[in-house]
């Protein structure tokens, strides 16, 4: 490892970024990770991340997670690109199956989180625009809605009814099919 | 350089979460509504419900009209396929009706007095609008037709107040013509009708017609069965083999396959087959066999002689309709399962309906917009 100082080294290290939590911790990630955040990628692209990434909507604590989800997925881009040029090679296939697979388990493992830690790797996942995080933890948001009464809706996201008495029984009058 | 200011995060994280709610059950939807206002003016917010829209593309299966076999003309009815009540039927007044097409949110209904076709309605379920298509005249004793959008470059997501055409084919009453005429709600005509003497004595076997591009294909029978193509921009007809297969039953349905080909799908011997014709680039077509599905065990039927027959399929949403004795089913082609969708009845042909319905209505709409 501290052998020979390549090249190559030089430019693995060229190419880690720093970014900064709201709370002033700093983590360090290869460019591969931080530019699933397209964000981050306009902030390279422009020139703009000497010093460190300030992302003063993310926190230490969410931003670690949304970073050990832009790593894994980070990987599994690159092996799809490794492999693609031998894909009908049916070992291949086996291999992405199972990376696939395993992407998934990890996807299932990474949600098993309470709401309030879901609501900001939303919000962190929104801002950072992270694409598949974002569909990850909506697409979960959702789903749990589905098949709740607006009641039950507010009570797990702490949502405040603003509609009025006559409002809510005019709609719930005419829209009775859907409450029953 | 400090990073670009954060865009307004709740508002945006709701829409994005609302966005992924299912629409095949549109009491998702409107659940939601009912949750805040803000939830209540993203939910009939136009812009949210075009991304709505296209984030799901196809549209779901909202429900089915029906046209029996025995018992004539069935009951003006649109039967929801989802917890929605049935939509009020233009034939809820007793008048007599007939369902004849479903295609891109409206749904062409021939209107009856005694016996004599009236003209026809394009209605549109979702809002209750419809507009009317005068009578056509030539003589047929069966006939099919098909309701399409003609607005350029549309993605029929939204498009049923826009132009429409109905290609309307039929034969008479000797069964060696075949006629076909096309409607334009630009004009208010119908075209000069074209005729082909089919000279073998096929009649149109009158169920639901798949339009492929700018060809509608219908079934014809005598004995056996054959296909009927008509062009409606060139106003020709003409006739296509089945597959060798297919001929001896009449209950197939026709539809437009994944790859812009025509389908095929019947059942034989407790299985469903599919079949796509693969025109080469020579013109030359081949009828091939892209999927088999076992029924025996997925169909519960009435008795050993019941049988399974193909009565519609819904393009798009990718399912197939099969009638047995002991009711009506749906079958989808993507996961092979199998659900009962009605009662038992003597199904002839079945007409879906598929369309998005948002909470973008009524008290909604108008609380919303005061927001």
């Amino acid at each position: 490892m501290a052998s020979a100082g390549s090249g190559d080294e030089k430019a693995a290290a060229a190419a880690m970024i720093t970014l900064i939590s709201s709370d002033n911790e700093k983590f360090e990630v290869t460019e591969a990770t931080a530019t699933l955040s397209q964000t981050i990628r306009h902030m390279i692209e422009d020139g703009c991340t000497d010093g460190g990434v300030p992302l003063p909507n993310v926190t230490s604590k969410i931003l670690a997670r949304v970073i050990e989800y832009c790593k894994k997925h980070a990987t599994a881009a690159a092996g799809e690109e490794g492999s693609s040029s031998s894909f009908s090679d049916a070992a291949f296939l086996e291999v992405d199956r199972a990376f696939l697979e395993e992407l998934e388990e990890f996807d299932d493992a990474f949600l098993e989180v309470d709401r309030a830690t879901l609501f900001d790797l939303i919000l962190a996942a929104n801002y950072l625009d992270i694409k598949g995080l974002l569909n990850l933890t909506c697409q979960k948001v959702a789903d749990s809605v589905k098949g709740k009464t607006p009641e039950q809706i507010r009570e797990m996201y702490n949502i405040v009814n603003d509609l009025t008495p006559e409002e809510e029984a005019e709609i719930r009058r005419e829209t009775q099919w859907a409450f029953e | 350089m400090a990073p670009p200011p954060p865009p307004d995060l709740i508002d945006d994280a709701i829409v994005e979460i609302l966005l992924r709610l299912p629409p095949d059950e549109p009491e998702h939807l409107f659940r939601a509504a009912l949750v805040c206002k803000p939830w209540l003016r993203i939910l009939c917010d136009p812009a949210f419900l075009r991304r709505y829209r296209a984030y799901h593309g196809d549209p779901p299966l909202l429900g089915l009209l029906h046209r029996l076999l025995l018992d004539g003309d069935s009951a003006p009815r649109f039967a929801s396929t989802t917890s929605m009540p049935d939509f009020p039927h233009p034939g809820s007044d007793g008048r007599r009706t007939r369902p004849l097409d479903c295609r891109h949110g409206r749904v062409l209904v021939q209107m009856l007095d005694d016996d004599e076709s009236a003209g026809y309605l394009v209605w549109n379920p979702v809002s209750g609008d419809w507009r009317a298509v005068p009578e056509l005249d030539f003589d047929r004793a069966t006939y099919t037709a098909a309701v399409f959008c003609t607005a350029d470059g549309c993605d029929h997501l939204d498009c049923h107040d826009g132009p429409f055409h109905v290609a309307f084919v039929g034969s008479d009453a000797t069964w060696h013509f075949l006629w076909a005429s096309v409607y334009s709600s630009e004009t208010g005509v119908w075209s000069t009708p074209v005729s082909l003497d089919n000279g073998r004595g096929f009649h149109i076997w009158p169920r639901r017609a798949t339009l492929v591009g700018n060809e509608m294909y219908f079934t014809m029978t005598q004995h056996t069965a054959i296909i009927g193509k008509y062009i409606w921009v060139k106003n020709c007809l003409s006739v296509v083999e089945p597959p060798p297969q297919a001929t001896n039953s009449r209950w197939v349905s026709l539809m437009t396959m994944v790859d812009g080909s025509l389908g095929l799908a019947g059942a034989y011997d407790s299985s469903l087959y599919l079949w796509s014709r693969k025109v080469n680039s020579e013109g030359a077509a081949e009828w091939v066999v892209c999927r088999i599905i076992e029924l025996k065990t997925k169909i519960p039927m009435e008795n050993p002689s019941d049988r399974a027959s193909v009565v519609g399929s819904a393009e798009g949403v990718g399912v197939i309709f099969v009638r047995t004795g002991v009711g009506l089913f749906i079958v989808e082609l993507k996961s092979e399962r199998v659900r009962k969708v009605d009662e038992p009845g003597a199904y002839f042909s079945v007409f879906p309906y598929m369309n998005f319905y948002t909470p973008d209505r009524g008290s909604l709409l108008s609380i919303a917009r005061a927001l």
